[in-house]
């Protein structure tokens, strides 16, 4: 869940159509509009519904171009897990090496759970996790890669648009290091092996109340 | 009698913080404060080239001699160079010595080779406008052929690496050559865990948002460092690195310049040393059984720092951040997301955050990192509604005063938190040069504590560290 309680506003006389904000804004939020009267000039445009206040675009305006402003009245966007089906969900989390309840945006204290809710909603790309959850809309950086590896369990393989510059790709992760890097590094005290198997843990965590309610008990799915 | 407060640094005009002039009071203003010096603490304290008598020209000279024994013969008249600086260098003792650094590099590289183009790329951490108000402020634009802030949003570039591919920053890496100039603080121990500290940028200030992400999310609490490790042992990076600059860093000040063609030669010393200068200070500040917290410095919360250690690893300090054993530190991003819907951590064994700190008076810092976590976890006081409504509009900050209570002003809070906490220990994270300003009651136990500290450090924990690390030290 995001609360919203800011919008990016264009000052058009100081807009110089040099199309930097749209190629950042994490929603798509900003196209670029022909100037009426003009031949080939354009101007930056805020669909504010799409607007989640994220200051990506106005940090990187270079021309100063771009305000925030406080909305009079808050809104807030976010999916309820509960919507979608649970089993599918959990699978996508567990595929992802991610238990449902983890924390995967800083910013907007976004879990895997509403992440997984919005792909089996229809979020296929980045860009729509991120409308739809607010997720990528705080500091814009850290929370990529969780939503790769949630769409790639859930088989989708998002291409990013040619020329912008909100993702590029999925990285690896560390179950994808080889041994022999593995073994090259340990010395030097990256602990690879110790590090999966507590991020396993974690993710196989079971709480008392869901083990018991499922007949099992502890740490294990 | 104890010594008056340590004059801390002045609140700073930025985007990221209120208008110095509602700073009203400072930490070190209030009655019954008092400082500790490093060196009262620990007498065997290194001493510093800066802050020194000499003044900045020390950093230069220091600068100079060192970038003599660096090899800068590859570099063509006709070639650019990128000096690749962060934004961390610019937040030590008010940034000057690290914007002379950065001053130096040129000269030295202009006069050694005649490249026709020395520019200034400089990142950020997740303030994408910061090192372009240090830019301004240090004139580095007038000095450098040409000087840029770049934020890891902008265009990126593809680095085939070790373990596949990973994302650069294009404007990094868009010269022939580049040299590295970072600093040893060692800040974000919970993160890179002394490990590799070196090299962090490359996964970092350097870094596109998916390597970021790589870093923060896709590794593991301590093999996260490795990004940069593969980044910077890309051959794309290699093809292009001449070598490193470091302001090799203690918590009273600079200790020296370290440069060099090999970077992990850098590594190696700056490693060791800072498990040397700042590993008393950090098992000191662990000894601590009870306080209040001020938090009273231009940074973002985690980042406000004391004696050399940023606030948020005194969240850490309940246990020993440098100890490879240790997990997951209380304060790091993995152990943040391992929080579950309750407020309780999905697993039993993650350490709670440092139990001393009764409560938390945010006098002055900056928004511009996810915060929240700190204000979930600790009573926070927030001084001012107009530093309340900032945080209150910060993407990065939306939770921050859902747990935060606001007062009207410092002396009201501290008023509170005496009488709440029952404590009359305090300690300020206001960046006070060469020691710390705390309270006459904390200026003692301190005091008591660190000898026992000193020698526990150097007989138990200074040896496992550098076990863990791979480090032999021969007297
Ligand atoms: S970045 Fe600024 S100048 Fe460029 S198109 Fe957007 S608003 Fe206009
Ligand atoms: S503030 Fe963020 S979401 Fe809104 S238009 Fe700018 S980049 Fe897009």
């Amino acid at each position: 869940m995001r609360l919203i309680n800011t919008v990016a506003r264009i000052i058009d006389d100081k807009c110089t159509g040099c199309k930097i904000c749209a190629q950042v804004c994490p929603t798509l939020a900003i196209t670029m509009e022909p100037i009426p009267g003009s031949k080939n000039r354009k101007l930056a445009i805020v669909a504010d519904e799409q607007c989640t206040g994220c200051t990506a675009c106005e940090q990187r305006c270079p021309f100063d171009a771009i305000y925030m402003e406080n909305m009079e009245e808050s809104r807030v966007i976010g999916v309820n897990p509960a919507q979608v089906e649970q089993e599918r969900l959990q699978q996508i989390c567990y595929d992802a090496h991610l238990h449902p309840e983890q924390v995967v945006c800083y910013c907007t204290g976004t879990r895997a759970e509403e992440v997984a809710a919005a792909i089996l909603l229809g979020a296929d790309t980045p860009d729509k996790i991120s409308m739809a959850t607010g997720l990528r809309t705080g500091c814009t950086v850290e929370c990529l890669q969780p939503a790769m590896r949630l769409l790639h369990a859930a088989g989708h393989h998002p291409e990013p648009q040619k020329g912008m510059y909100q993702w590029y790709g999925a990285t690896p992760t560390i179950w994808d290091i080889p041994d022999e890097i593995k073994e090259k590094y340990v010395q030097r005290g990256f602990y690879f092996d110790d590090d999966i198997e507590f991020m396993e843990r974690i993710r196989n965590y079971q709480s008392n109340a869901e083990a018991s309610a499922n007949g099992s008990k502890g740490e294990v799915k | 009698m104890r010594p008056s407060p340590i004059q801390p640094l002045p609140a700073r005009s930025s985007r990221y913080g209120i208008d110095p002039q509602l700073v009203k009071k400072r930490f070190a203003e209030l009655p019954g404060m008092t400082s500790v010096t490093l060196r009262e603490l620990f007498p065997d304290s290194p001493n510093v080239i800066y802050p020194s008598a000499e003044g900045i020209a020390a950093i230069r000279r220091a600068t100079e001699e060192k970038m003599e024994q660096m090899d800068l013969s590859m570099i063509q008249p006709y070639q650019s160079v990128n000096v690749l600086a962060s934004h961390h260098g610019f937040t030590l003792l008010g940034g000057e010595p690290y914007a002379e650094v950065l001053r130096t590099i040129y000269d030295v590289v202009k006069r050694r080779t005649g490249a026709k183009e020395v520019r200034l790329r400089a990142g950020v951490g997740l303030r994408f406008r910061e090192t372009e108000e240090y830019i301004k402020r240090f004139e580095l634009k007038q000095y450098f052929d040409r000087a840029l802030g770049m934020a890891p949003i902008d265009e990126g570039i593809p680095i085939e690496t070790e373990i596949g591919t990973l994302y650069g920053l294009k404007r990094a890496y868009d010269a022939d050559w580049i040299i590295h100039v970072h600093n040893s603080d060692v800040r974000e121990v919970h993160f890179h865990r002394q490990v590799d500290r070196a090299v962090k940028p490359f996964g970092m200030s350097y870094a596109r948002i998916e390597t970021r992400s790589t870093y923060h999310q896709n590794l593991g609490p301590r093999a996260a460092n490795f990004t940069a490790r593969a980044i910077f042992e890309s051959p794309f990076v290699q093809s292009k690195f001449v070598g490193a600059v470091f302001m090799n860093m203690s918590p009273s000040g600079v200790v020296s310049i370290e440069a060099d063609n090999d970077l992990y030669k850098i590594n190696d010393t700056v490693t060791l040393d800072g498990l040397r200068y700042y590993g008393k200070v950090f098992h000191l500040l662990g000894r601590i059984d009870e306080c209040i917290v001020g938090l009273d410095f231009p940074c973002p919360v985690p980042y406000v720092f004391s004696a050399g250690v940023i606030y948020c690893n005194f969240v850490g300090a309940n246990v020993d951040l440098f100890d490879l054993d240790v997990k997951l530190p209380p304060y790091t991003w993995y152990t943040e997301a391992f929080y579950g819907k309750d407020g309780r951590p999905l697993l039993p064994d993650i350490s709670p955050v440092n139990p001393a700190i009764r409560m938390v008076i945010h006098n002055y810092a900056w928004i511009g990192y996810p915060s929240a976590f700190f204000a979930q976890q600790l009573p926070t006081l927030v001084v001012g509604k107009e530093q309340a409504e900032l945080f209150e509009h910060d993407p990065q900050n939306m939770e921050y005063m859902k747990y935060a209570m606001v007062a009207d002003n410092l002396e009201d809070a501290m008023r509170f938190a005496y009488r709440t906490t029952g404590t009359d220990k305090v300690l300020v994270f206001d960046g006070a040069v060469g020691g710390m300003n705390v309270s006459a009651s904390l200026a003692d136990h301190l005091m008591k504590e660190a000898p026992a500290a000193s020698a526990y450090v150097e007989s138990v924990l200074m040896p496992k560290w550098l076990k863990q690390r791979g480090i032999h030290v021969f007297a």
